[in-house]
């Protein structure tokens, strides 16, 4: 039995949809990161299922009992969850009474108190600013108390909305830190919000595409990132180049789609003749070389570069061969083979490289 | 303007001779206006939070209402409780028109709208984000509640000091209800009304400054208790 | 969280008690004049009558037109004032049991030195005339239905005017609206005549510099008559001392007490404040 379900669950504030039929599942154990962009429904969904709100339809069942019959059951299971929000909120106490306070509320035995939070404040690296007025704190410092006070009540679900979003990258680099020892030590549940596709990535064992208040599709990280099943999903998680084509003749699980101005793209899939379909290959699966190749690559394409991106330590590679394409090489090689705007390369991709979607 | 240092001089002499009356007076001011502030605090911090956590029709136009009250005149305050607990009034026969009690029950009454009022502002200066956060880590709404007074504690604080400078600097409702009487209910305010309208400027102005000092000493005390 | 309502409601309980217990001390309540008060005479008696009588006097100095009304509302047992028509009125309406005069002494006109209207020497009835017809100095008046005024509404009359003309005569007629004191010092101030007790005279020129000096101290119509009066419990059921009320009466009139209120004043002021007259009406 899954650990928490909901059941088309929706929800309206002031007679907008925010939330569309969720039907999610989330197992003990996992890590699920809800990925999506801003206003997507996210911490609207992460508050229901933390049983702050009632839905406005649908159910929620916690250990499979129904968690919206009333508050009071609701706040009984909410006691066994928390919630850390986006913003790094801390109350105007010492770090230590912020950690404890959840503690306190429970009626925690004072000598395992105090031994819970030494354990956390050792965790958290701030051990020897225990008695330092939390509001002195930086946000990243702020964020990794918050994120503590949560822990310290071992709750069976750990809710996080987006924990990273207003940090510096250096104190979001430790707060991944924070939460990947937090995996280790206690295998909380995790439910993450996130808009950063590569933090799902690292972090989560499973990805759940929340766009529009409804989730399009779940998976893990790789299989979502490789082979999104809808336009929208591809878009989020990077995709770049999506092309949209039909089928015009296929043979043994590998077909060929006509893009337009008679270009040709191979591809594997099983989907028939003359069916509507876009073409996804990821950026970074495209090989740029200056003369055309004799690899094994089913599709390459002659184009010009019409913009050269640097994005650290990567390239990012615009080029215009009769429809857009994107490619994404290391700087090193854009340099090796001096890429700028308005050169001829050729851009190479295996068929296996390519996803197809059915356009509908 | 040499009675100021007159009355100056008088002051220190009725402290360090610690004059019987004087320090009666000292002792009923503040037994009063003391007692009345906490008994306007406890029906002030509660009700306020009750206020301002809950949403219901004609919220706006009660906090305003309240906000208006803030510059009741004293002595209509006075009127009202005087014909209240006059024993010909409705309250009448419980016996405490002139007596200390019906001046804690007065001074309460008018400070109530300052300290209610203040309180909500106070509430509201809160981050929304705190009573949820707590409440997500287990507290219950009771807890939550205290969570943001603790968080609104400076404000609330000064809102109690200015209620008890008000109680204990009014002069109408204590004249009117309290009648002045030596030794019973007679304290600052009321005293340095009365000896003043007897031409005894030195000995108002001695009481206007231990008035004065003793509010100081007050005001350092709880600064101390808020930085802590 | 029951626990919390529970205690919480016992705590504003326990205030409500503390509060209540004040209402049941034994006491007599007294309403008196304000200048009677200020002349200190009652800081005398008090703790003597507290004393002998084993009761706390509590005594609220007022208006003699205020002291009427908490007389008849029933929140004070007993009055001593000094306003012979209203007291009379207060019996004879059956507020009051009976009015026994207990001291005298007399009003007196006092002004500046310069004495702008030449009224010095005059009978207070002539004086008033003169002050209305010449329009000539300042008069300061009470305006607070004391017994002071009442006393100069009957001057005005017996001179011959109705009080309400007077008091739109001209700007020469001021309603200070304030007790004796501060009406002495508003005409002192504004170098005007006004109407007053001997004894709040007296007390004020001792202790503040008062530009005003005697102007007009004999005629009869200023006896200053105080008299002590009882509230009748059977109309004012509320008032429930009447023992007591009888109590300071008789002290009031004790031959003892009548000395201690004949020699009161004279060392610090060389002149007897009140003439004591054991219940008679004085002249």
């Amino acid at each position: 039995m899954p650990l928490i379900e909901t059941v088309e669950l929706c929800q309206k504030y002031d007679g907008r949809d925010i939330l569309r039929n969720i039907n999610l599942k989330v197992e003990r154990g996992e890590v699920l990161a809800l990925i999506g962009p801003t206003g997507a429904g996210k911490t609207t969904l992460l508050r229901l299922l933390d049983l702050l709100e009632m839905p406005s339809s649908g159910k929620i069942y916690f250990e499979g009992r129904d968690a919206t019959q009333s508050k009071k059951v609701g706040f009984q299971m909410r006691k066994r969850m928390a919630f850390v929000i986006q913003k790094p909120i801390v109350f105007n106490a010492s770090i230590y009474d912020n950690i404890a306070c959840g503690l306190r509320w429970r009626g925690a035995e004072k000598s395992s108190l105090r031994q819970k939070v030494s354990t956390i404040l050792e965790m958290i690296d701030l051990s020897a600013h225990q008695h330092r007025n939390a509001r002195t704190l930086s946000g990243g410092e702020a964020q990794r108390v918050a994120i503590a006070r949560a822990i310290v009540i071992e709750p069976e679900v750990l809710l996080l909305d987006e924990p990273t979003a207003n940090l510096d990258p250096l104190s979001a680099a430790k707060i991944e830190e924070l939460i990947t020892s937090i995996i280790h030590q206690y295998g909380t549940t995790i439910v993450m919000a996130t808009h950063d596709m590569s933090q799902g990535q690292r972090l989560a064992n499973r990805i759940g595409v929340l766009i529009n208040g409804e989730i399009l599709q779940t998976g893990d990280p790789r299989e979502v990132f490789t082979l999104p099943m809808s336009r929208e999903v591809a878009e989020f998680v990077s995709t770049d180049n999506i092309i949209d084509g039909i089928i015009v003749s296929g043979e043994g699980g590998m077909v060929s789609v006509d893009i337009g101005g008679s270009k040709i793209i191979e591809a594997i899939s099983g989907y028939p003749v003359g069916e509507e379909v876009s073409v996804c290959v990821r950026p970074e699966n495209i090989t740029l070389t200056l003369s055309k190749t004799t690899s094994s690559a089913r599709n390459s394409f002659l184009g010009q570069i019409t913009g050269v991106v640097s994005m650290g330590p990567l390239s990012r590679i615009e080029m215009d061969c009769g429809f857009r394409l994107v490619a994404l090489v290391t700087r090193r090689s854009a340099e090796e083979l001096a890429l700028e705007k308005g050169k001829q390369v050729y851009a190479t991709f295996k068929a296996t490289a390519v996803h197809i979607l059915r356009r509908n | 303007m040499s009675e100021i240092w007159q009355g100056l001089v008088k002051a220190i002499e009725l402290i360090v001779t610690l004059d019987p009356e004087v320090m009666g007076i000292a002792g009923r001011s503040l037994a009063i206006s003391v007692t009345a502030t906490l008994f306007a605090g406890v029906i002030c911090l509660p009700l306020g939070s009750l206020i301002h956590f809950n949403r219901f029709i004609g919220k706006r136009t009660l906090i305003n209402l309240i906000q208006t009250f803030y510059s009741i005149p004293t002595v209509v305050v006075g009127l009202f409780v005087f014909l209240l607990f006059s024993r010909a009034g409705p309250l009448g026969g419980l016996n405490l028109l002139f007596t200390p009690t019906v001046m804690i029950i007065g001074q309460a009454m008018l400070i109530t709208p300052v300290l209610l009022g203040l309180t909500i502002s106070a509430l509201s200066g809160v981050d929304k984000a705190i009573p949820e956060t707590a409440r997500s880590l287990g507290a219950s709404d009771f807890q939550a509640v205290v969570v943001v007074l603790r968080e609104a504690r400076f404000a609330v604080i000064a809102a109690i000091l200015l209620a008890f400078g008000r109680a204990i600097s009014e002069v109408g409702l204590a004249l009117m209800v309290g009648g002045n009487i030596r030794g019973f209910t007679r304290v600052f305010t009321t005293a340095i009304s009365l000896e003043t309208s007897k031409g005894d400027i030195e000995l108002a102005i001695a009481l206007g400054i231990i008035l004065i000092l003793i509010a100081l000493i007050i005001n350092i005390v709880l600064n101390r208790l808020q930085q802590r | 969280m029951k626990n919390k309502i529970v205690s919480y409601l016992a705590l504003l309980v326990l205030i409500g008690l503390l509060l209540g217990a004040a209402g049941c001390r034994a006491s007599l309540r007294m309403a008196t004049t304000t200048s009677l008060y200020d002349t200190g005479l009652w800081g005398y008696l008090e703790p003597m009558f507290e004393k002998k009588y084993n009761v706390a006097l509590d005594i609220l100095s007022l208006g003699s037109g205020a002291a009427f009304e908490y007389g008849q509302r029933g929140d004070v047992d007993v009055l001593t004032i000094h306003d012979k028509p209203n007291e009379e009125k207060f019996v004879a309406d059956g507020y009051g049991i009976q009015r026994v005069p207990f001291a005298y002494n007399y009003f007196l006109i006092v002004g500046p030195a310069t004495d702008p209207a030449g009224i010095k020497g005059l009978s207070p009835e002539d004086a008033f005339k003169k002050l209305m017809t010449t329009g000539k100095g300042t008069f300061v008046s009470r305006g607070d239905n004391s017994g002071t005024q009442s006393k100069e509404k009957a001057i005005w009359q017996a001179a011959g005017f109705d009080y309400e003309v007077v008091r739109k005569a001209g700007a020469w007629y001021i309603e200070s609206g304030q007790g004796m004191g501060q009406t002495l010092q508003m005409a002192s101030q504004k170098l005007a005549y006004t109407l007053t007790d001997m004894g709040t005279y007296l007390s004020y020129k001792s202790k503040s510099k008062l530009e005003l000096v005697p102007v007009v101290d004999k005629g009869d119509i200023l006896l200053n008559v105080y008299s002590v009066i009882a509230v009748n419990p059977q109309k004012v059921t509320t008032a429930k001392n009447l023992d007591m009320a009888n109590n300071l009466i008789s002290f009031l009139t004790s031959p003892e007490i009548q000395k201690l209120i004949g020699n009161y004043g004279v060392k610090e002021y060389g002149l007897q404040l009140f003439v004591p007259c054991a219940g008679a009406e004085p002249k």
